[in-house]
C-alpha cells in the first residue's frame, strides 16, 4: 500500500468500487430493554474489501454481524446485498449464500471434516461427487492434505487446524460474503500470526466481500481494508483506512482505542516492496577469489561485503578483516557473519525492523521467493519512510483545512 | 483378541485410535458372562433341592417362562410409550418459546417419580379399572422423566456454537434439530432411556398385585408361601432381567452414538 493510493482516499465513500453490502439504520432493540443494541448502524462495503467491525466488548459489533445474515432479526433499518434488499427474503436461504466463521469454529464434532465442510453445498443439493471435488479444493486451498483429513473429526485436529476448516466451510459453496466473528480470538497467538497471514493469501485469491469483527486492534488494522471503529451501541466513530485511523484518529476515543504506538503499527502497513531498499550493497560470489571479493569491497562505500552461493542466496557478511583471515588461508565460506535476518518483499516493516533488530549487523537482507538476494533495508530507509508518511499525512490534511471542506464533516 | 477385532470393525481402521468404540472386551462381555454365571448357578442348586408340591407348582419351566414373558411384555410396552411421549415432549420443553410452561410440566413428572409407584399404580387403577392397561399407565408415569429430564439436559448441553454455526450456514430449525443437536444429545438421551428401563422393570414386579403376573408372582409366591428357593429363584430372575436390559440399551446405545463426540 502507498502513500498516494491512501492520500487518493481519504474519506468512506470512493467512487470506483462497487458496493456489496449496504447496512441502511439497522437497529436492534431487544424486548425488555431500554437502549438499543444496535442504534442506526449504516455502513457500505465494497466488493472484494475486507472490512473490519472493532470495538471493546458490549459495543454491539458481533450483534451487528448477526443482523446481516439475520439470526438476530433487525427491529428496523435495512440490508442490501449486491443492492438487493435482503431484509425480507427467507432467512435461511440469504445465510446459504453467506459464508460464516465464528471463534469457536462451530465445526460439528459428530461429523467428518469432508462432511462439516460439505454442510452448505449439501443444503443447496449439489451432488455427492461434486460435493466430494469441491471438499478436495478447499481443504487444499486451507493447506490441508485431503486424503489425511478428509475423514478425520473435529476433536482430532488442532485448534488451528479447525479454525481453517472453518474456513474451508464457509468458503464451500463459494459465496461472494462471508462474515467473520473473531475468528482467529481463541487460537495461541504464534499460530494465529499464521493463520491471518494464510486467509489474507488467500484472501488475494477469492475476493470476498468480508466483514471481520474483532476487539483487536492490531488485528483490525492488519486484516482490514477498511475498519470501522465502533462506541457504544455500534455508532461508528470511524470508519476509514488503517492508514488514515494511525495518522488521523477522528477523536480521543478512537485514539484511545488504537493506544500507544500509533508510529510503529503503522510499520504494519507498508511492506518492503514498497519502499526503496538499497541495492547498492556489494556482493560477491562466495566461490570467487578472495582478492576479487576485496576489490569489490574497496569500490563500494560499504564496510561489509554479501557473500551469495552460486544460486544467488545471501550465505555470509564478511568485512576487511575477514577477508584478512581468508587471505590467510581460511576459506572464503567459514568466515564473517552468517546472514540472519531475511525477508520477503511481501514481509511488512514492522517484520523487517524486528529481523533487523534481532541480527548480528544492522541490516536486513531481502530476498525474493526462491531466496535469491534482492536488496538491503537498514534502520535508515526504515526511517525515512516513517518520516515521509507522517510529512505527506500532514501536508495532505493541512491541504484539507485550507481547502475548508472536509471531507464528511469530521474533525480531521 | 475379542477386543483387537471389535474395535477394528467399529472404527474402520486401526489409526484411529481416539475414536474406538470397542473399549476393553470386559466393557463388553464382562455383564452377559456375570449374568449367565449367576443365572446358571442358581440353576444347579435349585436343581440339587428336593422340590417339594407347592415349590414345584410355581418352579417350573411352563410358569417361569409365562412370568418372564408377561414382565417382559409389560416393560416393553411401557417403555416404548415413555420413549414415544417424553421425548417429543423433552425436544419441545427445550425450544425457547416453551420456557414458561417448563416448570410447571416437570413438577407434573416430578410426581409421577416421587410418589411411591405401588401408590401411584393403586390410584391409576382406582381411576380406571383393574387391567394390563390401566397397569401400563402407571409404569408410564412412573418412568416418564429421566427419559423427559434427560432429553432437555441432553438437548441444553449441545455447543451453542455448533448450534448458532448450524443455524448461520442456512439450516432451517428442524434441520439443525434432527442433524444436529439430536445427534449431539443422543448419548445424553440413552442414559435417561436405560434410567426408565431398569425403573419399569423394577416397577413391573408390582404387577402381580394388579392381577397382571410378572415375575413378581414368583417373588410373591415365595414369600407368602415361605418357600425360600421359590424366593430366591425369583429375586434372581428380576434382577438378572433388569441388568440385562439394561445392558442390551447400553450396547445399543454405544454401536449407535454418533462418533466424533
Amino acid at each position: 500500500m502507498t502513500t498516494t493510493d491512501t492520500l487518493t482516499q481519504p474519506g468512506p465513500a470512493r467512487s470506483g468500487a462497487k458496493p456489496m453490502i449496504e447496512l441502511l439504520g439497522l437497529t436492534k432493540r431487544f424486548p425488555g430493554t431500554a437502549e438499543a443494541a444496535v442504534d442506526g448502524l449504516t455502513l457500505t462495503v465494497d466488493e472484494g474489501e475486507i472490512t473490519v467491525l472493532v470495538g471493546p466488548s458490549g459495543c454491539g459489533k458481533t450483534t451487528s454481524m448477526e443482523l446481516i445474515n439475520r439470526l438476530i432479526e433487525p427491529t428496523s433499518g435495512r440490508i442490501l446485498i449486491d443492492g438487493k434488499d435482503m431484509t425480507h427474503t427467507n432467512p435461511d436461504e440469504l445465510r446459504r449464500h453467506i459464508g460464516y466463521v465464528i471463534q469457536e469454529t462451530g465445526l460439528l464434532p459428530h461429523r467428518t471434516i469432508a462432511q462439516n465442510v460439505g454442510i452448505v453445498p449439501k443444503l443447496l443439493g449439489w451432488d455427492k461427487a461434486r460435493i466430494a471435488a469441491r471438499v478436495d479444493e478447499l481443504l487444499e486451498m486451507v493447506g490441508m492434505d485431503p486424503a489425511t483429513y478428509r475423514g478425520r473429526y473435529p476433536k482430532e485436529l488442532s485448534g488451528g487446524q479447525r479454525q481453517r476448516v472453518g474456513v474451508a466451510r464457509a468458503l464451500a459453496a463459494d459465496p461472494p460474503v462471508m462474515l467473520m466473528d473473531e475468528p482467529f480470538g481463541a487460537i495461541d497467538p504464534i499460530t494465529r500470526e499464521r493463520l491471518q497471514n494464510e486467509f489474507l493469501r488467500l484472501q488475494q485469491q477469492v475476493r470476498k466481500t468480508i466483514i471481520f469483527v474483532t476487539h483487536d486492534i492490531d488485528e483490525a488494522l492488519k486484516m482490514g481494508d477498511r475498519i470501522a471503529v465502533l462506541r457504544n451501541q455500534s455508532h461508528i466513530a470511524q470508519y476509514d483506512t488503517p492508514e488514515n485511523l494511525l495518522t488521523s484518529p477522528a477523536d480521543d476515543y478512537v485514539s484511545d482505542f488504537i493506544g500507544t504506538g500509533a508510529s510503529l503499527k503503522r510499520l504494519n502497513l507498508s511492506r518492503v516492496r514498497d519502499i526503496e531498499m538499497a541495492t547498492d550493497a556489494p556482493t560477491a560470489s562466495v566461490s570467487a577469489p578472495v582478492a576479487e571479493v576485496r576489490a569489490a569491497l574497496l569500490a563500494s562505500s560499504w564496510t561489509s561485503l554479501l557473500l551469495l552461493d552460486a544460486a544467488g542466496r545471501p550465505v555470509r557478511w564478511v568485512t576487511s578483516r575477514d577477508l584478512g583471515r581468508a587471505e590467510r588461508g581460511a576459506a572464503l565460506a567459514d568466515v564473517g557473519l552468517p546472514v540472519e535476518a531475511i525477508v520477503e518483499p511481501h514481509a511488512t516493516l514492522a517484520d523487517a525492523l524486528d529481523e533487523l533488530i534481532a541480527s548480528n549487523v544492522g541490516c536486513t537482507v531481502v530476498v525474493d521467493g526462491s531466496g535469491a538476494y534482492q536488496g538491503i533495508v537498514d534502520l535508515e530507509t526504515i526511517m525515512i519512510v516513517v518520516r515521509t508518511v507522517r510529512d505527506e499525512y500532514e501536508r495532505f490534511h493541512l491541504a484539507q483545512k485550507l481547502a475548508q471542506q472536509p471531507a464528511d464533516g469530521r474533525a480531521r | 483378541m475379542a477386543d483387537t477385532a471389535l474395535a477394528t470393525r467399529a472404527t474402520g481402521g486401526p489409526d484411529s485410535a481416539v475414536l474406538r468404540r470397542g473399549g476393553s472386551g470386559l466393557s463388553w462381555f464382562g455383564m452377559p458372562v456375570l449374568l449367565a454365571v449367576i443365572l446358571g448357578a442358581t440353576y444347579l442348586w435349585v436343581g440339587s433341592l428336593e422340590l417339594d408340591t407347592i415349590e414345584r407348582r410355581t418352579l417350573n419351566a411352563d410358569q417361569l417362562t409365562r412370568s418372564t414373558l408377561e414382565h417382559l411384555h409389560m416393560t416393553a410396552v411401557s417403555t416404548a410409550i415413555v420413549i414415544v411421549l417424553a421425548i417429543p415432549l423433552g425436544v419441545l420443553l427445550s425450544r425457547p418459546f416453551a420456557r414458561p410452561v417448563v416448570p410447571a410440566v416437570l413438577g407434573v413428572a416430578n410426581i409421577g417419580q416421587g410418589v411411591p409407584s405401588f401408590g401411584l399404580i393403586t390410584i391409576v387403577i382406582l381411576w380406571t379399572s383393574l387391567g394390563f392397561w390401566p397397569m401400563i399407565i402407571g409404569l408410564v408415569a412412573c418412568s416418564m422423566l429421566p427419559i423427559l429430564r434427560n432429553t432437555m439436559v441432553g438437548l441444553e448441553q449441545v455447543d451453542r456454537t455448533a448450534v448458532k454455526a448450524s443455524r448461520g450456514m442456512g439450516m432451517s430449525p428442524l434441520q439443525v434439530l434432527l442433524r444436529v443437536e439430536l445427534p449431539l444429545a443422543f448419548p445424553v438421551m440413552i442414559a435417561g432411556i436405560r434410567t426408565a428401563l431398569i425403573i419399569n422393570v423394577g416397577t413391573a414386579t408390582l404387577g402381580t398385585f394388579f392381577g397382571q403376573g410378572g415375575l413378581g408372582f414368583i417373588v410373591y409366591n415365595g414369600i407368602t408361601l415361605n418357600r425360600t428357593p421359590v424366593l430366591i429363584t425369583g429375586v434372581v430372575l428380576v434382577s438378572a432381567l433388569a441388568l440385562l436390559v439394561d445392558y442390551l440399551a447400553g450396547a445399543l446405545g454405544r454401536l449407535l452414538a454418533p462418533r466424533g463426540l
